[in-house]
């Protein structure tokens, strides 16, 4: 074997490497890389991944809560229309930036949705926090040994995920956008922004798929 | 007790003042609860799971309209003591709240304000919104009933 051949045989190791890397991410879910995003005058840096098509012309943005039962009142009968009509369609993408203030498990339930996306299943931990939401707050549903049974019926690494939860390495992130919204005047959750082309607009609360809809047209 | 209602809301004014408490109630619990919103639009609806605390809703509304209005005949007109009337009270009271600390405005504002305090206070109205609703109701309904006697009595309405 001479040079020349190892010197291509490296060059194809790297490129399909590379492209396994870039494919290994689900089409839907697109990692936050850029520490400068933001969306209208709302800096998303700190939020979740982008869900849906980046270069989609509207995002919602959407101030929740882990232990707020509106925020699963809209999860369970919007969100569902949303995602079908905007987001898989490729006309709206949304990202979910934490308001956890409604009990003392709520900003660790907000740290670890990010220690899951440290493993690529941000999206899916996320929905099933909502799918296992309970309707009392700090009942023990979102402690830390319920959000690590969680990440492992998920098949995340617990050790991974263990370390991160414990050692607090996202608390920081969950206080920005805590304070996102504040500087929002955001009042509740759940809480919108939907940022359109040329303009934004806020809806409070969990209102239902009609008032997204009409929103959203109007800015296409 | 048809006749102690029909003698109160005889009186145009007593029925008039029952429609404005149920109207303002009902309005105010379903707003706060997030049955009704104002902006960008007014849209109402009901989201799947929340009937019952519609149906709660409506019953707190309805028996506040019924029973503050009767109180107030009896201390308006029979100039009786204000006993029964703070029962009323007391119950719409304890049903409104149940529902409006949540995770809504006046449930963020609680927790920015009060910390701590706040968030307990606002924990338990929230978990124990139902068994809350349905105690404002049995304190509405013990009321009413109460009332009604009083009237009987006082006014020796004949069944």
């Amino acid at each position: 074997m001479n040079k020349k051949s190892v010197i291509i045989g490296v060059i194809i190791v790297a490129i399909v490497a590379g492209l396994a890397t870039a494919f290994s991410v689900p089409s839907s879910e697109t990692v936050n890389l850029d520490v400068g995003r933001s969306h209208g005058t709302i800096s998303t840096a700190m939020g979740s991944p982008l869900l849906g098509d980046p270069s989609a012309p509207i995002t919602i943005v959407e101030f929740g809560d882990y232990q707020c039962h509106q925020c699963y009142n809209w999860f369970h009968n919007t969100k569902p229309a949303i995602t079908k009509e905007y987001i898989e369609t490729g006309k709206a993408n949304l990202v979910f930036v934490d308001l956890a203030f409604l009990g003392r498990d709520s900003p660790k339930a907000a740290q670890a949705s990010y220690c899951a996306e440290d493993q690529g299943m941000y999206w899916e931990f996320h929905n099933m926090l909502y799918n296992s939401q309970e309707s009392q707050i700090d009942n023990g549903w979102a402690n830390s040994e319920r959000l690590k049974a969680f990440a492992f019926s998920l098949g995340i690494d617990l050790e991974l995920f263990e370390s991160c939860l414990d050692s607090g390495k996202y608390s920081k992130r969950v206080q920005y956008n805590n304070q996102q919204a504040r500087e929002h005047n955001v009042r509740g959750t759940p809480g919108f922004f939907i940022v359109g082309p040329d303009s934004q607009e806020q809806l409070g609360g969990a209102q239902p798929f009609s008032v997204f809809k009409q929103v959203m047209d109007s800015m296409i | 007790m048809v006749n102690t209602i029909k003698l109160v809301f005889s009186n145009f004014k007593y029925l008039i003042l029952s429609t404005v408490f149920f109207s303002a109630m009902v309005i105010g619990l379903l707003i706060l609860s997030e049955y009704i919103f104002l902006e960008p639009y007014v849209v109402s609806h009901i989201p799947s799971g929340t009937e019952l605390g519609f149906v709660l809703i409506l019953i707190i509304s309805a028996l506040s309209a019924l029973v503050i209005p009767m109180n107030i005949f009896r201390i308006n007109i029979l100039k009786k003591s204000k006993q029964k009337m703070s029962g009323g009270i007391f119950g719409s009271v304890i049903g409104a709240a149940a529902g409006a600390c949540s995770c809504g405005p006046i449930g963020f504002a609680v927790i920015s304000t009060f910390g701590s305090v706040g968030a307990t206070a606002t924990a338990f109205l929230t978990n124990y919104e139902v068994p809350i609703r349905i105690i404002a109701i049995g304190i509405l309904t013990i009321t009413y009933f109460t009332t009604v006697r009083s009237l009987k009595v006082e006014c020796k309405i004949s069944q």
